[in-house]
Parts: C-alpha cells; sequence; structure tokens
C-alpha cells in the first residue's frame, strides 16, 4: 500500500518537475495598522498563468504588488527565480489597469524609453526604433506608432501597454485588472493576445481581476482571495479545461457553466461569511 | 479668420465704442482735462515720434528681465527638484520657504542698492527675487503631486538618472511647474515697472516716468500703450508654449 503511494506521490512529483518562477512565504502585509495580508503561501511555476480573484478589498491588488517588488511585505519571503525581491525588483514586466504609458510619450516613445533602460547602451536609435515598431506591429498597433496615449482608445493603450511588456523581454508578467476598463470586444481580442503570449513565448503571467470568466478562460489556476481585511487565500482552483481553449464552446459547455457556479459559490461563500460577521458586530453593538 | 470674428464681434464692438467714446469726449466735450486726456490723434503722433525711444527702452528693459528669469528658471527648477525630491531636507527647509516666499521683493531694494554695484544688478537681483519663489515652490509642488502610478511605472522599467528626471520628473510636473512660471511673469512685470520708474534711466518704465515728469500726457498714454501690448504680446507666447508643453493633457481619444 505504502509502495502504491509512494509510486503515485512520485508520478504526482514528475508531472510538477517544472521549476517555482515564484514562491511566496507566510506574506504579511498592514497598512497604516489595518491589516491587508495574512499569512499568503503561494508558489507559481514557470510558465503558468495563475489569476488571483477576489472582491475588492481582498488584497489581490496589494499582493501582485508585493510580487513586483514595488512594495515590501511587513513579514515573510518572496521570491522570484529563487531571488528574494527585497534587494532588487525581479525581472519582469508589469501592466496596469491604466497608466502604463506615460501620455506626454508617443507608443513609440514609452517603447524605446523601456527598452533603452533594458539594452542600455548597445543598440542605436535606429535599431530601438525598429524593435519598437516590430513590437507595436505585434499587437496590431502599426498604424498607431506615433500616436499619443490620450490620442488611443482604452483598448489601444492596453496594447501598447502589452507591446511594451513584451519588449522587454521578461519572462514573467505581472498584470493588475489589465482589461478591466475595456467593452467586451477589445476585451476578448486582449485576452487571446495575451494567451497567445502565454503559450508561445514560454511567459509566466499573473494576472489580476474580478470577472469569473475572465479569469476560467485564462487561468491554469485561480487564486481565489477571501473579501478582506485582511485577505487570505480561500482555495487554490485548477481550471480543469485543456488549453488552448475554444472560448465559443467552452461558454456553452455544461462543465463551464457549472464550473464557473463552483468558482462562483467559493468567491461568494466568503463574501457571505464577512456579511454576517460584520452584522453579528452590528448587533452586538447595539446591545450594549 | 472667420472663426475668430465668430467668437469675439462683440469684443471687437466694444474696443471701437471705446474708442469712438474716447474720440468723442476728448474732442467734442470738455470733461476731461485735455493735458492729462489727451485725444487719440494726438496720442498716435507721440507714438510714433516717440516709437524708436519706446523700442530702446523695451530692450533695456529686457535686459533686465531675461538675465533675471534665467536665473529663477534654472534656480527654480534645479532646486525645486532637488527639494521635491528630497523628503528629508524639505522638511528642514520648509519654514524658510514659508517665511520668505510671501515677503514683497521690493523690502529687498535697500540691501539690493546697498550690495549692488550697479543699479543693473540690482533690479536683476529684485527680479530674481520675485520670479524665483512661484517657479521654486511650484515645481516642488508638482513634483510632490506626481501620480504615484508613474512613479511605479518608471521603477517597473528601472528608470534612473537623467532619462527618469528628463522624461518623467520633469513632464509629469510641468504643468504646476508652468502655472507657477506664469505667476512669476505676471510679478515681474510689476516689479520692473517699479523699478524703472523710480531708479532708471532707460527702459520701459522710465520713459513713462521721464514724459510724467514734463507732464507730456500724450507719450505717457503712447508708453502705457506701448508697454500693454509688449505685455500682451509676452503673455500670448507664453500660453502658447504653455499649450504646446502640456499638449498631453489636452487629446482628443479614438472612440472606444
Amino acid at each position: 500500500m505504502a509502495k502504491v503511494l509512494e509510486k503515485f506521490i512520485n508520478l504526482k512529483t514528475e508531472n510538477v518537475a517544472v521549476p517555482n518562477k515564484i514562491e511566496a512565504k507566510s506574506i504579511y502585509f498592514d497598512y497604516d495598522g489595518l491589516e491587508i495580508l495574512n499569512n499568503i503561501n503561494l508558489t507559481v511555476k514557470e510558465g503558468e498563468f495563475v489569476v488571483f480573484m477576489g472582491p475588492s478589498g481582498s488584497g489581490k491588488s496589494t499582493f501582485l504588488r508585493l510580487l513586483t517588488g514595488l512594495a515590501q511585505p511587513k513579514q515573510g519571503e518572496i521570491l522570484v527565480n529563487n531571488q528574494s525581491v527585497a534587494k532588487s525588483l525581479p525581472d519582469s514586466s508589469v501592466v496596469f489597469q491604466d497608466y502604463s504609458l506615460f501620455p506626454w510619450l508617443t507608443a513609440e516613445e514609452n517603447i524605446i524609453l523601456a527598452l533603452k533602460q533594458k539594452l542600455k547602451k548597445s543598440k542605436t536609435k535606429k535599431e530601438l526604433e525598429q524593435l519598437a515598431q516590430g513590437y507595436l506591429e505585434l499587437v496590431q498597433l502599426g498604424h498607431a506608432i506615433k500616436k499619443y496615449p490620450g490620442e488611443m482608445s482604452g483598448g489601444m493603450r492596453q496594447r501598447a501597454a502589452i507591446a511594451r511588456a513584451l519588449s522587454l523581454g521578461s519572462d514573467l508578467m505581472f498584470m493588475d485588472e489589465p482589461f478591466g476598463a475595456l467593452d467586451p470586444v477589445t476585451r476578448i481580442n486582449l485576452q487571446d493576445l495575451i494567451l497567445q503570449v502565454n503559450r508561445e513565448q514560454q511567459r509566466t503571467i499573473v494576472f489580476v481581476t474580478h470577472d469569473a470568466e475572465e479569469a476560467i478562460f485564462l487561468a491554469d489556476r485561480i487564486v481565489m482571495f477571501t473579501p478582506g481585511p485582511p485577505g487570505k487565500i480561500a482555495e487554490i482552483i485548477d481550471v480543469p479545461f485543456p488549453k488552448t481553449r475554444n472560448r465559443k464552446q467552452l461558454f456553452e459547455s455544461l462543465e463551464f457553466i457549472k464550473f464557473r457556479d463552483y468558482v462562483l459559490s467559493v468567491m461568494n461563500r466568503g463574501v457571505f461569511e464577512k456579511l454576517e460577521e460584520s452584522y453579528e458586530v452590528r448587533v452586538g453593538g447595539e446591545g450594549i | 479668420m472667420r472663426k475668430f470674428f465668430h467668437l469675439y464681434i462683440y469684443s471687437t464692438l466694444i474696443a471701437f465704442a471705446f474708442l469712438g467714446l474716447w474720440v468723442y469726449i476728448t474732442n467734442f466735450t470738455e470733461l476731461l482735462d485735455p493735458v492729462i486726456f489727451p485725444s487719440p490723434e494726438i496720442v498716435v503722433i507721440a507714438f510714433g515720434k516717440a516709437i524708436l525711444d519706446l523700442f530702446k527702452g523695451f530692450l533695456s528693459s529686457m535686459g533686465l528681465l531675461v538675465p533675471a528669469f534665467a536665473l529663477a528658471l534654472v534656480l527654480g527648477i534645479g532646486g525645486g527638484l532637488y527639494f521635491g525630491l528630497h523628503h528629508r531636507f524639505r522638511v528642514i527647509l520648509e519654514p524658510f520657504f514659508q517665511t520668505f516666499s510671501p515677503l514683497p521683493p521690493t523690502l529687498f531694494i535697500p540691501y539690493a542698492i546697498a550690495l549692488f554695484p550697479t543699479f543693473k544688478s540690482a533690479s536683476i537681483f529684485i527680479l530674481f527675487i520675485t520670479t524665483f519663489w512661484p517657479i521654486f515652490l511650484g515645481t516642488i509642488q508638482g513634483v510632490l503631486l506626481i501620480d504615484k502610478p508613474y512613479w511605479d511605472n518608471a521603477r517597473t522599467i528601472g528608470l534612473k538618472g537623467k532619462d527618469l528626471i528628463f522624461k518623467v520628473i520633469l513632464p509629469a510636473s510641468s504643468p504646476l511647474i508652468l502655472s507657477g512660471i506664469g505667476t512669476s511673469l505676471g510679478f515681474s512685470f510689476i516689479v520692473l515697472m517699479m523699478a524703472e520708474m523710480f531708479g532708471a534711466e532707460s527702459g520701459m518704465g522710465h520713459f513713462i516716468q521721464y514724459y510724467t515728469d514734463f507732464t507730456q500726457y500724450d507719450f505717457v498714454l503712447a508708453g502705457i500703450i506701448f508697454n500693454s501690448l509688449i505685455i500682451l504680446a509676452i503673455m500670448i507666447i507664453f500660453e502658447k508654449i504653455k499649450k504646446r508643453l502640456l499638449f498631453w493633457t489636452n487629446l482628443k481619444s479614438e472612440a472606444n
């Protein structure tokens, strides 16, 4: 019996012998004394597409920020490529919901500015321009190279932000609700684009959203946060649908609908518990 | 041009009505003292006679204003960047900024005269004090109010040094820097005229004071009109530059 189990475990470890990209160990974070995150443990494998989900205030964006190294946890340790992010920002690119581009620079200039830091002085201006144009064409923005962010639609801006992230060449991308402000069609296009990036270029992606369908369509694993504060990980859900996923077929399948209900129920469970908690407090308070 | 008329038709009419009233009152009534309020034709003649002197005065005034302003720009923006970015030093010196910045620059005239060898250098000093504070404080404000996401963004792409200052910090804080510069310009004309009317031997302010002493108000008025036109021109040019530098705050986006 033990042998069988051992064999099973071996098999399992063989399956996941992909190296770790990110390891977060017992992360704690507070802001002005308010607990935002408590005891978060998470490992992300190389090439994985991990989506953080949870209601507002669950600390999912804060946790992403800690992973990018822009803020430091109060307790615990974060390793990216087996190196602590406490000393220097990890090799990664970040796409924010907005603000990923500087509005006083054109799409091309934004990318060149980022490329310049990355490549130091090894490239001439002309080469940098060509590189930037190449990445913009890759996201179908060839026509908007000289456009300023203010002249672009929200979808174009996020495309340009993705082009910039890609140009940095890092195999790790953090995306904080990047499509949150976009219309459905643009959103679908960009989801496909980012899946393609994940698949074809083997880039690890950590993505924050509160949209269940988006999470399921994109993710290998969904990390569900409880409503904070403090946010905790309620559950880590493996998405059972093989990639590449066909959106139409997937969304129409019964399995998908069941799974989506399950994901939502995990999220709602947390929300209801939170509501009851605050209700009890109120009732208790009135008794005084 | 057509758009201009469409927009400003009433403004233009009011201007002509005012001119007409001026012609009427000075030529056909005795409501106003003709020495102090000469009729427009006489002012135009005076303007024509004095135009060369007026331009000389303009150049002389710019000889005071330009160096003072250039120095204020360099030290105001440079210093503002430094104190905007260095929290500790700013906190230490903040009380001094608050104490000195609201003082009328003319308070320092006795010391300017005592310490500087010439009228010109003393005036430049006073004009520098006038123009420095709004630019300096505007820059500090501008740096402090840079949206946090811009900082994050700059950090994630590893921006440092020159690129960070010229591609992110300066553009991001430019709205408040430019508004400081605008305030400075406005103050600088007031102080410039004061200085020239009371101490100078040339300049636009001196021209007016000189003819006041001879009660030649046709020349005085010509000087006032010339000054107004120059100041208007400078302000329009400044607004154009400002609009150009801040073009990114005012772009129209394509439909989503």
